[in-house]
């Protein structure tokens, strides 16, 4: 039971010699020199951030002007219409200006939290996705976590007994979930549970027919939301489950795992206690990405289930095409990535030694 | 690994008959006490305002919340009296006299008298957002006055029968509209439940999930057979057919003939295959030119000669196409109003162009465009080579089957013909540019053949050539067309105007700029074990969805069967307890599998 103490002491027990670096640098210098170290690092990467935020913000702007089309031909797609209408329609909308002010409209705006107003829906941006913001969550946020602890799970212990029949079959079965098309396999879930089993509801994430009751609301988006998740985490899990069981493949050979064998643990525990510990280190920015990815949602997954998130929000903006709306989304994706990544960077600060040391 | 496999395999069948048991019950049935027609969408709602919404979904939930003072028939898409139960023309067309029904209500209790009427028509004239949005009505329009609480007269500036017949104002409620700080903004309609005097008012609506509307029982042509409709959101055709085999939807448009084919043979399911409002057609570059006259873009010279494009349209068997590429469900164009209208259509008589591979290349061979040492056709004189740039949206697979068999025959007259699929919003800008010679084209048609007909008139040519003014189909401008256009627009005869149409249709059709292909029929279906007696438009082969001027289908249609006793609430829970349920299960399976391997591990 000795073996425990390491990762009582509230850290995952480590390389010793990697241990013992940062423990002397601290004992030598005044306390301030650390802070120092962290203020730099951490302006260095604020910096980064703030720098790809602006890129972002400029680039979103022109990238969307490449989108081809006229707005005012989906405004009047089946019903004809007279030049003076169009004009009217188009100087609503404020298409009518040159690209020099929307430009300007649009960074001011967007600094100031005003995303404008969409053009397929004429309502304001921010109350669009703001609507549409849970949905995304609940149906990414779960399948992301799924996705994370399946593939983490079976990872770990495919790439522990590498080329066994655990390994290859789950390997196998992963890559051609991974490799399947979303849209493919949404539709194949929907016509075997939905249609043929009737389980599960086809789409959408609410029934027109549910009672108001919190309780029987919740229970109804529970049942809309099995199957999504569902395909959702059954395509991207082997994301996870490779990148985990490489990960435990770099550390299965270090001395410290004989080390752990030689104190006469069980192989399970070696597994659990300290393999897994320092195998998860490279995997934490894959994480912290999944959680930045959780805001675009399962674009895919949420068309083919008409599921109301921001996902199906950009995939039907793209048709329309209603630029303010991608510049919006595309915006909050980048950022939320650009904030994940920073924060998993910070984050290394504190669990990995070797970056205090350099 | 087969013990574990067969034991997962146990629970899985152990969870999906409970499932089976509850959720089918749950989600096939409804709560007993309302009677809710459930329609499949996929569009997005633009805006509740009913003077700014354009959108064929808020077309509908408008025609179904609010009045309009004349309907469109169900029988032949004829006017028939609305709101108004009768109406007047002055001798000079100029002055237009309504009887307003007496004892109508809106929806809120509060009476509906010509005053609302006239206040409506008002925002039109008097409010300058909403005039613009809709100035191709309103800019005609003088004054709208209620000389008492049943006459509403309407004053023009110019005669325009049709128009007023076809005009479709929706009617609001003045007492609720007054409020409204700015009636012309995108959002002042929004306070749910819409009050209007329709036989549906929209009562909730939650972007991309669904649009609610409730029924008016005191509405003053018959209370309607459901108490409820509601808009479902299905993205994906394929999903909302499922849903309607599965008994979750109630009615499915926009079929394709693989999806009819499929839900034919369900019995719960009836398929009605009517004749539509669409055409699909082929516009020709003839010459991009400006209202000045300026020719700009790069289309081919060949194609201004009518010969060659009458010779392209000889080389089209459309019978063929209506065959192979609809299966059947369509039938060949003729002119640009479809046969539905048949008191408007022109059906080519003895003129009607008759597909002949020969006869074309008798046409060019006459005209002088012989053919090259490769067999390509030159301009006359031995210029350049006939060779057209064919562009086809990409995402219509039908259009894509068309080229081919298009290309094939025109490939028999000695052109060399290049087809390209482009993405829909770039190949519009193409088009308007005038960087193109042959491209696809299709629109649904409403019942006044004035709004078709007009965008092809010399008044909506381009003033610019940067492509940005498109309300002309393709530069078509032919002062015996317009001359004709502004004859059937102040007809008061009906007779006389079809004569007159007709023959614009006939100028159409001999001079080629655009050859009609088909006109696509409306594919639907509907649960008949859950919804019955639905109108039809027009009254023989008519369509179910896409009505125009009043949604007859949704007022008559009557719920079947009153099987539902159980109620949904406890349906639901109990399929979701099983969800639940299984979650549990398998989180158990998963930690005491976990136990084994580890205890195997040993």
């Amino acid at each position: 039971m000795t073996a425990h103490r390491p990762s009582a002491d509230g850290g995952p027990d480590r390389d010793p010699s990697a241990e013992q670096a940062p423990a002397a640098g601290p004992g030598t210098a005044p306390t301030g020199r650390v802070t120092t170290g962290f203020g730099r690092y951490l302006l260095k990467h604020l910096s980064g951030a703030a720098v790809s935020l602006l890129l972002v913000l400029f680039s979103s702007f022109f990238i969307f002007r490449l989108i081809a089309g006229d707005p005012i031909d989906q405004l009047t797609r089946e019903r004809p219409v007279t030049p003076e209408q169009r004009e009217a329609m188009r100087a609503e909308l404020g298409l009518d200006q040159p690209l020099w002010n929307q430009f300007l409209d649009y960074i001011t705006g967007t600094l100031t939290g005003d995303l404008g107003t969409s053009l397929q829906y004429r309502q304001p941006i921010s109350e669009l996705v703001l609507e549409r913001l849970p949905a995304t969550l609940l149906l990414s946020g779960t399948g992301v976590v799924l996705a994370v602890l399946l593939g983490f799970w079976i990872g770990t212990r495919a790439g522990w007994k590498q080329g066994s029949r655990f390994d290859r079959s789950h390997v196998a079965a992963g890559l051609l979930l991974y490799s399947a098309p979303t849209f493919w396999l949404g539709m194949i879930v929907i016509l075997v549970f939905a249609r043929y089993l009737g389980l599960f509801p086809v789409n959408g994430m609410r029934s027109a027919s549910t009672p108001d009751g919190l309780l029987s609301q919740a229970l109804d988006i529970g049942h809309h939301m099995v199957l999504p998740v569902l395909t959702y985490t059954a395509v991207v899990y082997a994301g996870y489950l490779m990148v985990m069981r490489s990960s435990i493949l770099d550390e299965i050979g270090a001395d410290y795992l004989t080390t752990a064998r030689a104190k006469g643990l069980r192989d399970d525990a070696v597994r659990r206690r300290h393999a897994v510990p320092n195998a998860l280190l490279p995997t934490i920015t894959m994480v912290f990405l999944a959680i930045g990815n959780i805001v675009n949602g399962a674009i895919i997954t949420e068309t083919v289930f008409s599921w109301p998130g921001l996902g199906s929000l950009f995939v039907s903006s793209i048709f329309y095409p209603d630029r303010p709306m991608l510049q919006a989304l595309f915006v909050l994706f980048s950022s939320s990535t650009i904030i994940a990544v920073l924060c998993a960077e910070i984050l290394y600060w504190f669990i990995d030694p070797r970056i205090r040391k350099s | 690994m087969t013990r574990r496999l067969s034991a997962a395999g146990a629970a899985l069948a152990l969870s999906a008959g409970i499932l089976t048991a509850t959720s089918t019950q749950a989600a096939a049935q409804d709560d007993g006490e309302v009677d809710r027609l459930l329609v499949a969408t996929d569009q997005e709602v633009d805006t509740f305002n009913p003077f700014k919404s354009r959108y064929i979904i808020t077309y509908e939930t408008n025609l179904m919340t609010y009045d309009t003072l004349i309907r469109t028939g169900a029988e032949n898409y004829e006017p028939v009296p609305g709101l108004a139960s009768e109406w007047q023309e002055s001798d000079d067309g100029l002055t237009w006299t309504f009887t307003i029904r007496e004892g109508v209500e809106w929806s809120d209790g509060e009476s509906l008298t010509a005053e609302d009427v006239a206040y409506t028509y008002d925002l039109l004239i008097s409010d300058p957002a909403i005039h613009d949005w809709n100035i191709d009505f309103a800019g005609n329009l003088v004054s709208a006055e209620a000389p008492d609480d049943t006459t509403f007269v309407l004053t023009l500036k110019e005669a325009a029968p049709a128009e007023v017949l076809n005009a479709g104002i929706f009617i609001v409620p003045k007492h609720i509209w007054e409020t409204y700080p700015d009636p012309s903004a995108d959002d002042a309609n929004d306070r749910m439940p819409l009050v209007g005097s329709g036989p549906f008012q929209v009562s909730e609506y939650r972007a991309n999930e669904l649009v609610r509307l409730e029924a008016n029982e005191e509405y003053w042509d018959g209370a309607p057979g459901f108490d409820e409709i509601v808009y479902d959101y299905y993205s994906e055709g394929d999903a909302a057919v499922a849903a309607l085999e599965a008994g979750e939807v109630d009615l499915v448009r926009g079929l394709n003939p693989a999806q009819m084919e499929a839900l034919e043979g369900q019995d719960h399911v009836t398929v009605n295959n009517a004749q539509g409002r669409r055409f699909v057609s082929l516009i020709l570059n003839h010459g991009a030119q400006t209202a000045d006259g300026e020719l700009y873009g790069d289309g081919h010279p060949a194609l201004r000669d009518p010969v060659v494009r009458q010779a392209l349209h000889t080389a089209i068997d459309k019978a063929e196409l209506v065959d192979k590429v609809l299966d059947g469900n369509g039938d060949p164009a003729v002119s640009i109003i479809p046969a539905i209208f048949e008191q408007w259509h022109w059906d080519g008589g003895d003129e009607l162009v008759q597909f002949s591979i020969d006869e074309a290349n008798r046409l060019l061979d006459e005209a002088g465009y012989e053919r090259g040492e490769d067999g390509i056709r030159t301009m006359p004189g031995g210029g350049d080579p006939l060779s057209f740039r064919f562009y086809h949206h990409a995402d219509y697979t039908d259009y894509a089957n068309v080229v081919q068999f298009v290309t094939e025959w025109w490939e028999e007259l000695g052109l060399e013909i290049v087809s390209e699929p482009i993405e829909q919003g770039s190949l519009n800008d193409l088009v308007y540019l005038g960087e193109y010679d042959i491209a696809f084209s299709g629109w649904g048609v409403g019942p006044n053949p004035t709004e078709m007909l007009a965008m092809h008139t010399c008044e909506v040519l381009p003033t610019t050539t940067d492509g940005s003014e498109r309300s002309h189909e393709n530069f078509y401008c032919n002062e015996e067309y317009d001359a004709l256009h502004e004859q059937q627009v102040v007809e008061p005869d009906p007779e006389a105007r079809a004569e007159l149409v007709r023959e614009q249709q006939r100028i159409l059709y001999q001079d080629a700029p655009v050859i009609w292909l088909y006109y696509q029929n409306v594919l639907e279906a509907y649960n008949h074990e859950r919804v019955d007696d639905f109108t039809v438009q027009p009254a023989e082969g008519g369509m179910i969805t896409g009505q125009q001027g009043f949604i007859w289908s949704f007022l008559s249609a009557t719920p079947v069967g009153g099987e539902d006793d159980g109620g949904v609430s406890t349906g639901v829970l109990m399929g979701a307890g099983a969800v639940l349920l299984v979650l549990v299960a398998g989180g158990a399976f998963l930690f005491m599998r976990r136990r084994s391997t580890a205890d195997e591990r040993e």
